[in-house]
């Protein structure tokens, strides 16, 4: 799929993963595609029932195994299908996104929004959005799998 | 301390308990004791180095304690906070222990230190104590002594941290965490890590990776801090342990702080207090989504 | 075969800022960012710290890191191909080892230069010249004569530098601190200075008779009692220098490449001897408490005729709830002493 802008050869290209929930932002996300929206191609979605399912560790682990950065997305509050998930999820969000701030971790390579199933067009504009901010970061290097840490003891890479 | 030896004597020999958990003068400094026999009671002191929180001996992962049977255990203000975490989240029963407060004016940041209590020498979590007459308790004795020294060090620090540009932070973390060997003895010395399998245990599918690269470090660090949110007591017993050096209690005690500056909580020693991570409120604070 | 020459405070510098220059790697006592002294790999001569402050962490760390890679794996069209990790190693130095640590990277060779022989702690070991530095002070958990050690143990050093006044008595071990003396002779002079040495705190323990008690006494009551306190945290095995236990973890990356990586393991945690069934046969922490006990003073030294620890005294620090080696084996000679069912001298 290609995007509107064209890429000139080197350019770093960010490789995003988003956790959505079925019922509202994987639905709006389907609303954009039907709509024929163009938008950003670096985002792969992964599909969950519910905010409220999403552990921290999907979005450490996504940025371990290569993503640039990740988005995180789900039903307004008041309309989750399962009443509360995305209550608990904003708790969770919440002191999530504060710990990384203060270990000093990009903010803008990790993006939390709510889309409803109607709201297309601004998953588009989020995803336009992330992915332009991640871009402007460049490739996170935060997880240094080569570099065995203790380096202070072993001296060197092993 | 004559008080506590006495109700421990009576409580050991009238049955009650079949162990009193406290503290005695070992040969490096004061260390845990398990008391089982009224003339063991004679061993028991509680003076400012008495730093160690007891509440981990009753961790149900701690089943060689157990076994000795019901147990009295001895708890400054603060150790009385991981209890009642503890009955929180339903891992030990009220009816199964007897709680021993003890008035307490600070402790040394070193259990073998023999200095007076000051500024310098108080432990961090001392600092603006508000529980030196603990409430969760059966019994407490002792005399009040005055609050202890002040020494907000670790307050300003993270108030520092919090200041710099973001990339400094990072750098800071990454040379504090570049020091992990993943030992896991934070883990293992916290009266909250109950897990009976640890998420970092699991191998099908693993999610952390126990080896020491930054990649395993960072996703072990953050996690530890994640899963401790709003169930920590500030023992700061993680960052005593800790053979590399790591500021764990800073860690811990920023949780502390976004939980009080978000959601209003405070860890506090009582049991019915809902846990921050399990409640919500419809109104809770959003800035931070699209 | 022991000589003595000396070298100054001074020379010693400017030795190891020659080795810098030259590239040869040094590890050596310096200053961490939190302000402890570890051993580290150090870049400037000056960082060097060679006062009476113990590093906190042992030399293990420099023979086996904490993680290690033992090979990685790529996928190919025909299957997988693996490539073990390069084991040249450059010769390197370690400058200011404690005669307990020097002690205790060469105890654990007994295990690692066996059959078969682990290439990837022998490799350091072999190209390594040790500098020991003798302790002018004992520290406040140090017990290495309890154990048949000292403060000027030349084991495991090629090299040791007793303090004296204005420098160091250099007393050469072995043929490759022979070798190394020669390769910079000009920074040696010899000297009629006198060694400072710490006065003596204990005498050694009867090691045969705990030897033997702990092989007689696996379900004393003893375990339980001295187990109680214990948090199993884990911390005394993670800065032994003789402890040397490990797991192995395969890390893939994708489903195409990966790594096998050797990691510090203890004996101190649970999972270190569950099963896959579910069976634990060390279950509880008095269980695993014992084990440390047996395997330093019975197991290793049954096998091996060298004890597995060195009596740095560091368990005795860091252990927070004050799990003390020297009153557990005073306490166990103490018993030894009083069971008449042993056999031994009369």
């Amino acid at each position: 799929m290609e995007t509107n802008t064209p890429q000139p050869a080197g350019t770093f290209e960010p490789r995003m993963v988003a956790f959505v929930c079925n019922w509202c932002t994987y639905t709006g996300a389907d609303l954009a595609g039907t709509s024929r929206l163009t938008m950003e191609p670096n985002v792969r979605i992964v599909r969950l029932p519910c905010t409220g399912r999403i552990d921290p560790l999907f979005i450490l682990k996504a940025l371990e195994r290569g993503a640039d950065g990740v988005i995180v997305s789900g039903c307004h509050p008041g309309d989750c299908h399962y009443t509360s998930g995305n209550y608990h999820a904003r708790r969770r969000f919440a002191v999530f996104h504060d710990l990384l701030q203060f270990l000093g971790f990009e903010e803008d390579r990790l993006t939390f929004s709510w889309v409803s199933a109607s709201e297309g067009m601004k998953w588009k504009d989020i995803v336009d959005d992330a992915v332009a901010r991640v871009r402007a970061l460049g490739p996170f290097r935060g997880y240094d799998r080569e570099a065995v840490a203790g380096s202070e003891l072993a001296g060197r890479a092993a | 301390m004559k008080e506590l030896q006495d109700l421990a004597r009576t409580l050991l020999s009238d049955g009650t308990v079949q162990v009193v958990i406290g503290w005695e003068d070992g040969p490096t400094g004061a260390r845990p004791v398990f008391v089982t026999s009224p003339e063991g009671a004679d061993k028991l002191i509680f003076d400012t180095r008495c730093v160690h929180n007891l509440a981990t001996f009753l961790s149900p992962r701690r089943s060689h304690v157990a076994r000795l049977g019901k147990a009295a255990v001895v708890v400054k203000g603060c150790d009385a906070r991981a209890v009642a975490m503890l009955l929180r989240e339903s891992q030990i029963k009220r009816e199964d222990i007897v709680l021993i407060g003890v008035r307490c004016g600070g402790v040394q940041k070193d259990p073998a230190s023999k200095e007076p209590l000051t500024a310098a020498t108080v432990a961090d979590k001392c600092t603006g104590c508000d529980v030196r007459e603990p409430h969760l308790a059966d019994h407490v004795v002792g005399e009040l002594p005055q609050a202890p020294p002040n020494d907000d060090a670790r307050e300003r620090f993270i108030e520092e941290l919090s200041a710099m540009p973001a990339s400094e932070r990072w750098e800071f973390w990454q040379t504090a965490f570049a020091r992990c060997v993943r030992c896991n003895a934070c883990r293992e010395v916290c009266p909250l890590c109950t897990c009976e399998r640890c998420i970092v245990d699991k191998t099908q599918p693993r999610w952390i990776e126990p080896s020491a690269h930054p990649a395993a470090i960072m996703a072990w660090q953050i996690t530890r801090a994640q899963h401790h949110a709003g169930r920590c007591s500030d023992c700061g017993e993680c960052a005593r342990v800790c053979p590399a050096g790591i500021p764990l209690d800073v860690l811990n005690r920023e949780m502390a702080r976004i939980l009080q500056i978000r959601f209003d909580y405070t860890a506090t020693d009582d049991p019915e207090a809902p846990a921050p991570l399990g409640a919500f409120r419809t109104d809770d604070g959003q800035e931070f989504i699209r | 075969m022991s000589e003595t020459r000396f070298i100054t405070t001074q020379a010693l510098a400017e030795l190891t800022a020659e080795l810098l220059a030259a590239g040869t790697r040094v590890v050596a006592p310096a200053e961490a960012a939190d302000g402890a002294v570890d051993y580290q790999v150090i870049s400037n001569a000056k960082d060097v710290v060679l006062d009476e402050r113990m590093p906190r962490r042992s030399l293990r760390g420099f023979f086996q890191p904490p993680t290690e890679q033992v090979f990685t794996w790529n996928r190919t069209d025909s299957g997988f191909s693996l490539k073990p990790v390069d084991l040249s190693t450059e010769p390197w130095v370690v400058l200011g080892a404690r005669p307990c640590d020097a002690a205790g990277a060469a105890a654990i060779d007994a295990v690692m230069n066996g059959e078969p022989k682990d290439d990837l702690w022998m490799r350091r070991r072999e190209t390594v010249t040790v500098i020991g530095l003798a302790c002018a002070a004992m520290g406040p958990g140090c017990f290495c004569e309890l154990v048949g050690k000292g403060p000027a143990d030349t084991t495991g050093s090629d090299i040791l530098l007793r303090p004296a006044q204005g420098g160091y008595i250099v007393e050469i071990v072995t043929p490759r601190g022979q070798a190394f003396v020669e390769a910079h002779s000009a920074k040696f002079t010899s000297t009629d200075a006198e060694v400072q040495a710490p006065p003596k705190r204990y005498d050694p323990a009867p090691m045969d008779r705990i030897e033997a008690w702990l092989e007689a006494n696996f379900n004393d009551e003893f375990w339980q009692e001295l187990s109680l306190r214990c948090l199993g945290c884990g911390t005394c095995t993670s800065i032994c220098p003789t402890c040397y236990c490990f797991d192995i973890v395969d890390e893939p990356v994708g489903t195409s490449a990966g790594a096998r990586r050797r990691n510090w393991d203890t004996c101190q945690v649970g999972l270190f001897t569950l099963h896959a069934s579910g069976h634990n046969p060390r279950p509880e922490q008095t269980n695993r408490c014992r084990q440390r006990i047996m395997h330093k003073f019975y197991i290793y030294p049954h096998r091996h005729d060298i004890l597995l620890c060195t009596g740095c005294g560091r368990c005795v620090v860091a252990c927070p709830t004050g799990v003390n080696l020297p009153e557990i084996l005073t306490g166990i000679a103490g018993r030894a002493g009083e069971d008449t069912t042993m056999g031994g001298p009369a």
